[in-house]
């Protein structure tokens, strides 16, 4: 009785699994099951071929399911392996394509660097607390082309201002100055309306200044004015 | 007991002359491998500045990806620095200094090189600040640089790879670290000629250039000083008072370095409304705070290459006297 039951909802489980709609713990089940049972591999493929002409496919591809699973994965996966080796007459083209992957991950984990490093700032300075109403302005979306300032976006508590003259190419690129608001001390002051190209051209121009100090203090020649965003006075 | 005393003085005299004898030994064939931490620091502070050069370097920073490159000219005339930097990448620009005498030395040489230590105030060693490790030799710009390593030992400030040109004294390559030992910025040179005709650096500066302030901090100070009208009780161990600005826009500037790191003070009456919180450009830090003193308030602001730290405690620490 139990073992029928057992079976039964075992067979529900291989159902739903079909269905793509089996739960994580149905998975595991079936999956141990399939270990020692070759009744759940049968009533797997079975189950697979009714889905099939349900479907309204042809028998020749509903045979594949027919023969053993595990086998069919193996031989799968092998089949996948050729396809992975690269003639040699298309290496330049291939050579590319593994370039744009490269530059794509570097992109995701220098974005993951930088967003660490807000949290860490935001870790260090507890009372520069920014509320999450006034702060949390995403950052402005970049045209897809600019891929790489788009990997200086944490658009969380950060507001990425840039001031667009026309000045430069990609204006926001260069002009970026990421600003982390903090809650007005002032109990009665008012809400902090400064516009984004004020505040950049406001931190640019102190930027520039300090850079008088730094290269005269710092013993690295004029090397501290390439920080420098100089506009056009 | 008389002969007793004799043998002990005698005994260390041997002993005195013997380790003298030993150092010096070791100082001469240090000398001929590589150069003392002093040597290299004091030839970076005081050399590249009386050598003509050329050449182009690039940068990079946390917050611009974009790798940029700059031509760099400085020649010496008239017993005058010149610098030309011109911004190869985007619009055209160009920074030009000049006018500053070529034996002024600033407070951040004389910091780095140690010139103050016989002067008798309480001077923090620069050991005292950063752990200086000479590294081997690397080949930058097709010269032979020294690598130093420059690692902070405290929360205040930044440490700094760099590769000094061993015949000038010219930093070649110099990235900034935070304290997570990851790269804040860098910049490198990728050609550099030296003694090269200073009457090519005197081509037309482009109609895009901009002039900056060579003479923001005082020549060969002799001492230590501290700003007028305003008082900044708390800056890091090692920092000292560089020099005071009124800048064309209003605001107070005060100057301060360590030796190899910077940072400034912003001071002005607060008129109109102005965010606070921390700006970030590349490495360089613009903490804006405000400040209350008698009815009237003042924006005060720190930029610099520093952690937030370190820039929040010193904003929190300017008075005004």
């Amino acid at each position: 009785m139990s073992e029928q039951n057992l079976q039964q909802s075992l067979s529900e489980s291989i159902s739903a699994l079909v269905d793509n709609q089996a739960s994580e713990l149905e998975l595991q089940r079936v999956l141990k099951a399939s270990e020692k049972d070759p009744d759940v591999k049968a009533t797997w493929a079975r189950y697979q071929i009714m889905g099939a002409i349900l479907r309204g496919e042809q028998a020749s591809q509903s045979a594949i399911v027919l023969s053993d699973f595990a086998a069919r994965v193996s031989a799968s996966i092998a089949a996948e392996e050729q396809i992975i080796v690269i003639p040699a007459q298309k290496a330049n083209q291939s050579w590319w394509h593994q370039l744009g992957r490269v530059a794509l991950v570097a992109s995701v984990a220098g974005g993951m660097i930088i967003s660490v490093q807000q949290y860490n700032n935001i870790a260090i300075q507890s009372e520069v607390a920014s509320t999450a109403g006034s702060a949390a302005i995403p950052a402005p979306m970049i045209s897809p082309l600019s891929l790489p300032s788009g990997i200086n976006g944490p658009a969380f508590n950060t507001r990425s201002v840039a001031l667009q003259t026309g000045y430069e190419t990609r204006p926001q690129e260069n002009r970026r100055v990421m600003f982390q608001p903090r809650q007005a001390v002032v109990p009665n002051a008012p809400a902090t309306t400064i516009s984004e190209e004020e505040l950049t051209r406001y931190v640019n121009e102190m930027i520039q200044a300090h850079s008088d100090n730094a290269a005269l203090n710092s013993s690295q020649g004029v090397l501290p004015y390439a920080r420098v965003i100089v506009t056009d006075e | 007991m008389f002969k007793l005393v004799l043998w002990i003085s005698v005994g260390a005299l041997l002993v005195l002359s013997l380790s003298a004898r030993a150092e010096n030994q070791a100082s001469s064939v240090l000398s001929i491998s590589a150069p003392s931490v002093q040597t290299l620091l004091i030839k970076m502070s005081k050399d590249a500045a009386r050598i003509n050069y050329s050449g182009s370097f690039t940068y990079q920073n946390q917050t611009r990806a974009a790798l940029q490159s700059f031509k760099v000219e400085h020649w010496v005339e008239n017993g005058q620095e010149h610098d030309r930097l011109l911004f190869l990448n985007g619009p055209e620009r160009e920074i030009v200094r000049e006018g500053r005498p070529v034996d002024c030395s600033s407070m951040g040489n004389k910091l780095l090189q140690g010139s103050f230590a016989n002067l008798g105030k309480s001077l923090i060693n620069l050991n005292n600040l950063y752990q200086f490790e000479i590294r081997g030799q690397e080949r930058i710009a097709g010269r032979l640089a020294r690598v130093l390593l420059v690692i902070p030992k405290d929360a205040y400030r930044y440490g700094y790879f760099l590769s000094i040109d061993e015949e000038t004294g010219l930093v070649l390559k110099s990235w900034l670290i935070d304290e997570n030992a990851r790269p804040l910025e860098r910049y490198q040179f990728v050609s550099i000629e030296f003694n090269s005709d200073p009457d090519k650096g005197r081509r037309a500066v482009s109609s895009h250039h901009h002039k900056v302030v060579a003479n923001a901090t005082p020549c060969n100070p002799m001492g230590f000083s501290k700003p007028e009208l305003w008082q900044v009780a708390w800056v890091p161990s090692g920092f000292e008072f560089a020099g005071q600005r009124r800048l064309s826009n209003g605001q107070e500037m005060l100057m301060y370095t360590d030796g190899l790191t910077t940072f400034s003070i912003f001071i002005e009456s607060a008129s109109g409304v102005l965010p606070e919180g921390v700006g970030q450009s590349g490495a360089t830090l613009a903490y804006m705070s405000s400040l209350v003193h008698k009815s009237s308030i003042y924006r005060v602001n720190v930029v610099g290459e520093i952690p937030v730290a370190a820039a929040t405690k010193i904003a929190q620490s300017v008075t005004r006297l």
